[in-house]
């Protein structure tokens, strides 16, 4: 018990003094996380819409394939991409491993079925009268498909701030093509993990109020847009 | 050349036939009343008449060209139309956006949008309500919205279903005097559902009666109300006397009915033998307490069955041999005191008379 | 209109809750920036070099010394992966990384005739001992590591904490279970004091430390985690005992890839006079010991 005390205790310390190596970690995770987020939405956010509002054979299959994938170990999306981007895999030849960049793509790969799931979901709640009032006004495909995403925009964003979540908090994927490199990809859960497992809990302890507190920052921003 | 025909049109929704053998045509500048029961296929029809479902078979013509199938033509030709859906639906923004929304998509530049907007809100008298969201207004004022965007855009045709059917008396008289003043200023073509055949009669000059997915008659208002072209139109217009008989005889016009016993008098073309339907209508029935002098040639009498007030007017059921409904103002009930197991005199002119072949 | 008035206030409200919202989103946005740009060197891209790393060498944080001097001797960004010999060796395999540094002979010596590896270059070494409670309930302080081994398979009195991992430690367990007489499989399976660790070294030190048990553990870890854990050297003297840390040069043959040039850079600091005295000099304050000896490039003893 004394032990936890006293890690809190030398957190808020590291915190409050603003320790380098703290704030280089944090700045990372939070940066490889929000550039996932941010492109994965791009892509997904219209890859949704045309899923959504066109029918083709398959489509429920496809649907439910997406839904099966929200919660695929991270481990596995972590070996995958990294025996894809080995120097020895079929996109070694980009030398990505062990960088920030192939941790961005992970991350990615990783919150793109939460990214198309909900948002589908949400499309899906808007009523269909929305659709043909649209429609009905001249409204091309193009920009019927904009004013239901902006009817859904609550739940829309609720699935930006879920793949946001999972893209931040994660371990397995990080750790497994990111390598945990000091200065270079080491993030906050990483070194959570590499810190515990050496018996450095104070470090661990701050990293872990920190990361509480990025997540809490951004979903509270996250909401004011929803609230609008 | 109709602005929209519409020839044999059918509408299947898997095993349900929605729509059978539709074929009407539209004029430019009329206003146009499909009257029908609830699940009769209005709103089916309105939505293939403007082009955002396809017909099982059949063809659609717009302003001359052939809309049927999906492409350009028939994109441009829905862009010339507007539609009012029967729940009233806004978008989650404020009035003024909503309005606007349709002038966007078109590319209008925001001060001709500003203009256009300005003077439809004052039109449909929501210019305080400019910046409020629409999701806050009631469901009278959100019509209106409604109406006030596809207004907006100018339409060449007007379609609206059932646009008062989820409002209060109040709200519902309002968006008549709205219809009635874009009629007057517009000469839009204008396209209205409705079940309620009185607003029918009210609003339009023309009026299809769309029964069980058929069209069974198109026609003026009146005639539709008066000369009912069979027994189903004749019972949704409201025609509540439909008795059985044989023309006895025909004498320059002049037929005599027989109802079983009775007989009733009536102006016509048909010739004795016909098996008909005798058609009045209640409001043509007038009651009295001793058998006055009138020039009704029908008079019978009977045993009043029943008596229920019915809004300022007053139903009256009589049991004259044969069962016979009539429509009295409150006014007349009264004076005549009328009540239950009361003899009364009922009777009608032969020219009140509507006569349907079997 | 009473709907307005409610508009109003929280409209107010609103704006102070929005306000603080973009502070604090300022900093978070200042943070990730400004971190980034104080973490990334400003010269433009640098090159960099992958090492794969033993976690023995890791966890004394030997790395983390020499890291920096190698890296403004030869500007260049110095990678350090934590893994066992055997992922560091299937790195080196799938020329992931360029250097590995590892201490297993007999995997060594296959890694390089398989074609993997240039040449071994040992640069340092220190001795593994037999760790374990103060309390020592197998009875096998100061026997020979064969014998103590024999006595922990036999009596079952302990628990041992084995690294599982393939590394050069488990390497070096796993002989000398061979010396004592036994096949390695039996001795995985003898029973629930044998356990499984799958660990780095430093990790392995904390669950022995945890669970009151033994293991095989090189000096140079154990020294660096006296304060963390709770166990005494157990056996320390031994021939088998001797632990070699060596430096191989992934063959740009097999990987074309491999960074030759810096990657012999590395070997030449690792065996230089000045570094070799470093590593020397390594801990000897903090630990009142050496944690390593350097070897300068020759096999030891």
């Amino acid at each position: 018990m004394i032990e936890i005390w006293h890690g809190l205790t030398k957190a808020i310390e590291l915190i409050i003094s603003l320790d380098p190596e703290v704030l280089e970690i944090a700045g990372r995770s939070l940066r490889i996380s929000v550039a996932s987020t941010f492109l994965a939405s791009l892509l997904c956010i219209p890859l949704s819409s045309l899923i959504h509002f066109h029918r083709f054979p398959g489509k429920r299959i496809l649907i439910n394939l997406i839904q099966t994938f929200f919660s695929i170990p991270t481990v596995a999306i972590g070996l995958f991409v990294f025996v894809l981007f080995s120097r020895a895999g079929p996109l070694g030849g980009l030398n990505l491993l062990f960088t920030p960049t192939v941790m961005v793509l992970g991350q990615m790969i990783l919150i793109t079925p939460i990214l198309l799931g909900l948002t589908i979901s949400a499309l899906s709640g808007v009523d269909k009268a929305i659709l043909d009032t649209a429609r009905s006004l001249g409204a091309s495909g193009f920009q019927t498909a904009v004013v239901v995403l902006r009817e859904a925009r609550f739940a829309v964003t609720a699935a930006v701030i879920m793949g946001f979540g999972r893209a931040i908090s994660e371990v397995g994927l990080a750790l497994m093509v990111g390598g945990n490199i000091r200065g270079f990809t080491r993030v906050i859960t990483t070194a959570i993990s590499l810190e515990t497992s050496k018996g450095d809990l104070e470090l661990s302890i701050a990293l872990g109020i920190i990361l509480i507190f990025i997540a809490l920052v951004v979903n509270i921003a996250l909401n004011r847009i929803q609230q609008r | 050349m109709s602005l929209i025909e519409v020839r044999s049109l059918y509408k299947r929704y898997g095993e349900k036939e929605a729509l059978k053998n539709i074929n009407i045509k539209v004029e430019r500048g009329e206003v146009l009343a499909i009257i029908g029961p609830t699940g009769a296929g209005k709103t089916t029809l309105l939505y293939l008449l403007d082009l955002l479902e396809m017909p099982t078979s059949g063809r659609i013509y717009f302003d001359g060209m052939d809309v049927t199938q999906p492409g350009k033509v028939r994109l441009e030709a829905r862009r010339r139309m507007a539609f009012v859906i029967q729940k009233p639906t806004v978008f989650n923004t404020t009035v003024y956006d909503n309005i606007a929304y349709g002038l966007k998509w078109r590319g209008a530049g925001k001060s001709s949008i500003r203009q256009k907007v300005d003077s439809i809100l004052e039109m449909v008298n929501l210019s305080a309500d400019k910046n409020r969201n629409a999701r806050t207004l009631s469901g009278g004022e959100a019509q209106r919205v409604a109406i006030a965007r596809a207004l907006a855009i100018e339409p060449e045709v007007l379609l609206l279903d059932e646009p008062t059917a989820n409002l209060d008396p109040v709200s519902t008289s309002r968006i008549e005097e709205l219809i009635t003043n874009v009629i007057h200023r517009y000469n839009t073509t204008i396209i209205m559902a409705t079940h309620d055949m009185s607003q029918g009669q009210r609003l339009a000059n023309r009026i299809g009666v769309l029964i069980n997915g058929e069209i069974l008659q198109t026609g003026g208002s009146i005639e539709v109300f008066t000369s009912p072209r069979n027994r189903e139109v004749a019972k949704f217009v409201g025609v509540e006397n439909i008795i059985d008989g044989v023309i006895l005889k025909n004498e320059e016009g002049l037929v005599a009915i027989d109802i079983g016993g009775k007989a009733i008098e009536a102006v016509s073309d048909y010739s004795a033998g016909e098996e008909v339907c005798v058609c009045v209508r209640p409001e043509d029935i007038t009651l009295a307490l001793s058998p006055a002098a009138s020039s009704a040639r029908n008079s019978f009498t009977g045993k009043i069955t029943r008596v229920v007030p019915v809004g300022p007017l007053t139903r009256v059921e009589i049991d004259c041999g044969f069962p016979l409904i009539a429509l009295v103002t409150k006014r007349s009930a009264e004076e005549l005191n009328l009540a239950s197991a009361m003899e009364v005199y009922a009777s009608f002119k032969a020219t009140g008379v509507h006569i349907i072949k079997k | 209109m009473s709907l307005n008035l409610n508009y109003k206030r929280r409209g107010l409200k609103s704006k102070v809750v929005n306000s603080l919202v973009v502070i604090m989103l300022a900093c978070l946005i200042v943070g990730m920036v400004g971190c980034a740009a104080s973490a990334e060197a400003p010269l433009p891209p640098q090159e960099r070099l992958r090492v794969a790393t033993t976690t023995s060498l890791y966890d004394t944080g030997l790395w983390e010394y020499l890291e920096p001097m190698f890296e403004e001797k030869y500007n260049v960004e110095l990678d350090i992966m934590y893994a066992g010999t055997g992922k560091a060796l299937e790195y080196g395999r799938r020329g992931d990384v360029d250097v590995i540094t590892v201490h297993s002979k007999a995997h060594e010596e296959q890694f390089i005739a398989e074609g993997y590896g240039v040449q071994r270059i040992p640069f340092a070494y220190n001795y593994f001992l037999i760790v374990g409670p103060a309390a020592d309930p197998a009875g096998i302080k100061g026997m020979s590591p064969e014998e103590a081994f024999k006595k922990l398979m036999e009596t079952e009195n302990g628990s041992f904490v084995s690294r599982g991992d393939d590394s050069g430690t488990h390497s070096k367990e796993k002989a000398i279970w061979t010396e004592a007489g036994y096949d390695y499989e039996v001795v995985r399976n003898a029973g629930i004091w044998y356990i499984e660790a799958g660990t780095g070294m430093g990790p392995t030190l904390l669950m022995a430390s945890e669970k009151q048990a033994y293991t095989l553990s090189d000096t140079g870890t154990f020294l660096s985690y006296k304060g963390k854990v709770d166990l005494v050297p157990i056996v320390d003297k031994g021939d088998i005992l001797l632990n070699v840390y060596s430096a191989i040069v992934v063959n740009p043959e097999k990987m074309p890839k491999t960074k030759i040039d810096m990657a012999n850079n590395l070997i030449s600091f690792l065996v230089s006079p000045e570094i070799q005295g470093l590593i020397g000099n390594y801990g000897v304050r903090e630990y009142g010991m050496q944690l390593f000896t350097p070897c300068a490039g020759a096999e030891p003893k």
